[in-house]
């Protein structure tokens, strides 16, 4: 195995430019937008009275979730010292850092008083699994900020296993209080369900991981650098359990749902009657986003460079659509105020709610997308965060 | 309490004693009797004298909200009332309806009339359904600022100096009891601050309680919402409860909302 | 918020500590009083003008000079103790509000149509001198920003019972004591 070399991209180049440019002007548009949406109000947004968290909760979650798995990739080579993921640990840690950062600005510039941020980094209410949220998002960082430093700087080389043991506790801890934000509603039937922690562990696995590898293969693609298949192949193969064990969450949990009396309704409702949300569901979220993209990773395609990253897209596209269906769907069906009547009001109880995203909504939503290009276009230019070349010869450590 | 007139005062003292006067009289100003008035002459410099000699009693507060009490309604769905007028009634107290932008299902409501129909018998009954003022409240658990409260006396409400505009408390809120303000309002009225980004919800007039008067909801039903201290056993609400029975709305969730129903 | 942190150092003298947790205060006061002599030099010709207006009573709760100082502080601990609190009731039973709308009440500008200037006018008496000082406020973005109906004024309600003409100018020294007892410890607000 020839000797690991981590090389600055070059930041003086047309390509460079080029990505700064592009993800510099899509994070643009989504400051504009939420500018727009915060200073006329939310009524500019798709979001009313019953749907209270749309499209860029949709986005801040999914880059949130992603975040944890993506780093994925430098607790494995860590934790679980398996050497061939050792190239890609530095990426996999401020990949991380990014993905949370974008996920964070969406969350808080959809806020009604984004101003107040003060007040939410001062006053904590403890009870509220909110707060613990906020708490851990900062952890996080300064966390793999740490791990990140202790692989990079020599000296502090022999610390790496215990910070990336650390970082790798708190992830799962992350995780498990990000699905719980939903899990501790009681009233909404969709979220009440002692699944979804673990659920969205796993979806943070495999959105991670898709988000990974596009940006591993992209980055090497556009510079013009050795990947050789050793490492894609390894990554891939994950990836595929990782969708595979998602499908098979997504399966239980609605299957359990269907047996329980309180949520047999809510299931239907996203399986069968939900118009968009059903549609989602069985195109996007199942046949899109699981079973072609391991049709595409194990079948005879999975060692084309271009159908990997196909199948990344729709996993991420995917996952899109599954929280989508958990968190806009979740609230579209209507809360039972009287269980086994029929209600009607004014303020649209007993009907499903009607939601449209507004284009500001989705801006901001890709705009936090950019934020995490953005940073890692800038970061991979700035330090030592990939390897000069992940040739079979350099990355496989069995190679001679 | 005792003022110690000391001539002998080193510069660093009187400052200090001075600041601290500053402290304690802001801390009275309007509910503590302004018994040390202070006079400026000059910044930085206080004249002060007491006014007549005061028992630390006198700086005091009467009580505000207290957990003794826990206030609470009863609605008899059973009266002929028309609820719209409680709605007209709340929306006139809190000043709501002033959205010029919103879509219909962005607009406040703090109360609205739920139809209630039993598909098997066609049995339909109607009744106002507001913020339950739940006492262990979803919507003040989640909230992660501690802007969603509920006052020592079982009042549910928004702090607005605090809420962030998060909608968890929208999210959490079993009853759908609350709204988020999804425009810039103006012409408030001066007992219902509101305003764009918060999150609001019936406060069951908690300005009104304040001042002795009952919710405007109550005061517009004839009779048919009754009013008063669920802590109280000598109440009439008490008294009617015990005699009478009532309900809460998905009782199941075990919430032990502050606001029940008789006839659902 | 930061104006009350809790320094958990332990220094020997209180009086350091106490001087320290004072400093953010003093700096801030310090620049106020500087701002406020800005005022005066205006006046003079010097920068520009600022008219503050006249309110309907005779004097404010506290003397002007300590209310330009105090007020922010003075109104995040009253909108604890009526919001949060539910205090709104003085010892002896009369009904007091600590609400911001009594300020309003007194404090509103009236335009030359004798009609109320709202917060959008620069005459507004909270935003004469904000806007001269460059501290934007969000007050008025819930709170009512002029007295409701017709200028129904309560003018100064809150301390008419006050006896001024007992005040005796001189100097008096508190011991701390007597100020902890009169002065109990409440947590501001931030924001
Ligand atoms: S009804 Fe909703 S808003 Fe009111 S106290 Fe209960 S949870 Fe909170
Ligand atoms: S919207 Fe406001 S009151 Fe509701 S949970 Fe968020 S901060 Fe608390």
């Amino acid at each position: 195995m020839k000797k690991l070399h981590f090389l600055e991209v070059e930041g003086n180049s047309k390509g460079f430019y080029a990505f700064f440019a592009l993800f510099g002007l899509i994070s643009l548009i989504g400051m504009l937008a939420a500018y727009y949406m915060e200073h006329n109000g939310h009524w500019v947004t798709g979001m009313n009275n019953q749907i209270v968290w749309g499209t860029p909760h949709v986005f801040a979650i999914f880059l949130i979730v992603a975040a944890s798995g993506a780093l994925n990739v430098a607790s494995i080579s860590s934790v679980f010292a398996k050497t061939a993921y050792k190239p890609l640990a530095r990426l996999s840690g401020m990949l991380a850092m990014a993905l949370l950062s974008g996920g964070l600005v969406v969350l808080l510039l959809d806020l009604g008083r984004p101003d107040r941020l003060i007040v939410a980094m001062t006053k904590f209410n403890f009870v509220s699994i909110f707060t613990w949220n906020i708490l851990l998002y900062t952890g996080f960082m300064g966390i793999v900020g740490v791990y990140l430093w202790t692989m990079m700087d020599r000296p502090y080389n022999n610390l790496t296993k215990k910070a990336g043991m650390a970082a790798f506790i708190w992830r799962l801890i992350l995780t498990t209080g990000t699905g719980s934000i939903f899990g501790f509603l009681i009233a909404r039937e969709a979220y009440d369900s002692a699944l979804l922690a673990p659920m969205f562990i796993i979806m943070s696995f495999s959105f991670g991981l898709a988000f990974f590898l596009l940006v591993l293969m992209g980055s090497y693609k556009y510079t013009q650098r050795d990947l050789g298949d050793y490492i894609v192949n390894r990554l891939k193969n994950l990836l595929g359990v990782f969708v595979a064990a998602v499908f098979y969450f997504v399966v239980v949990y609605h299957l359990t749902n269907l047996y329980s009396a309180d949520h047999r309704d809510i299931t239907l409702f996203i399986l069968t009657g939900g118009g968009l949300y059903t549609f989602l569901f069985w195109v996007v979220q199942i046949a899109l986003g699981s079973l072609l993209p391991l049709v595409l990773l194990y079948g005879p395609t999975g060692k084309n460079r271009t159908m990997i990253g196909l199948a990344c897209a729709l996993i991420i596209l995917g996952g899109f659509a599954q929280l989508y269906v958990i968190i806009i769907g979740g609230q579209a069906y209507p809360m039972h105020l009287f269980p086994g009547m029929e209600v009607t009001s004014s303020f649209y109880d007993g009907v499903v709610a009607s939601y449209t995203p507004s284009l500001p909504e989705f801006l901001l939503g890709m705009g936090g997308v950019g934020i995490t290009l953005l940073l890692v276009t800038v970061a991979v230019a700035a330090m030592k965060f990939l390897p000069a070349s992940l040739a079979d010869e350099v990355a496989n450590p069995h190679s001679k | 309490m005792t003022i110690n007139i000391d001539n002998k005062n080193n510069d660093e003292t009187t400052t200090d004693s001075a600041s601290k006067e500053m402290e304690s009289s802001r801390r009275n100003f309007i509910f503590g009797s302004v018994a040390a008035a202070g006079l400026t002459v000059a910044p930085g410099i206080m004249l002060y004298q007491t006014a007549n000699a005061r028992s630390l009693s006198d700086f005091s507060l009467k009580e505000g909200a207290s957990s003794k009490v826990r206030w609470g309604m009863l609605v008899d769905t059973t009266k002929e009332v028309d609820w719209n007028k409680c709605v007209d009634a709340c929306n006139k107290e809190h000043g709501l309806g002033n959205e010029t932008n919103s879509r219909d299902e962005q607009k406040t409501q703090y109360i609205r009339v739920v139809e209630v129909k039993n598909k098997g018998t066609g049995y339909s009954m109607s009744l106002p359904v507001m913020c339950q003022h739940c006492e262990s409240a979803p919507c003040v658990d989640v909230c992660p600022t501690g802007a969603s409260m509920k006052r020592a006396d079982g009042i549910v409400l928004v702090d607005r100096h605090r809420c962030i505009g998060c909608r968890y408390c929208m999210m959490a809120c079993p009853y759908k009891a609350r709204s988020f303000v999804h425009e810039v309002l103006t012409d408030q009225t001066e007992n219902t601050p509101r305003g764009k980004g918060c999150v609001e919800s019936c406060n069951m007039c908690v300005n009104r309680i304040d001042n002795g008067q009952e919710p405007a909801c109550v005061e517009a039903s004839d009779g048919a919402i009754i009013f008063g201290d669920l802590n109280d056993s000598e109440s009439s609400i008490s008294k009617i409860l015990a005699k009478h029975g009532g309900k809460q709305i998905r009782a199941d969730l075990k919430l032990n909302p502050g606001v029940f129903y008789q006839g659902i | 918020m930061w104006l009350h942190l809790n320094f958990n150092f332990s220094f020997n003298s209180s009086f350091v500590r106490k001087s320290l947790q004072r400093l953010p205060l003093f700096v801030v006061g310090l620049a106020l009083f500087a701002s406020f002599n800005t005022v005066s030099a205006s006046q003079n010709g010097l920068g520009p003008e600022i008219t503050i207006p006249e309110s309907s009573g005779e004097s404010c709760v506290l003397p002007s000079e300590q209310m330009r100082r105090e007020h922010p502080d003075i109104l995040k601990h009253d909108r604890i103790q009526t919001l949060r609190e539910g205090l709104r009731a003085k010892a002896d039973g009369s009904t007091l509000d600590g609400s911001l709308k009594q300020c309003v009440n007194c404090h509103a500008v009236k335009d030359e149509s004798n009609k109320f200037v709202r917060i959008d006018n620069d005459q507004h008496f909270c935003v004469s001198c904000h806007k001269y000082a460059a501290v934007s406020i969000d007050c008025f973005q819930c709170h009512r920003d002029i007295p409701e109906g017709s200028g129904d004024f309560h003018a100064l309600t809150n301390h008419k019972n006050i006896n001024y003409s007992n005040v005796v100018p001189g100097t008096y020294n508190l011991t701390i004591k007597d100020m902890a007892n009169i002065a109990p410890e409440v947590n501001s607000d931030d924001n």
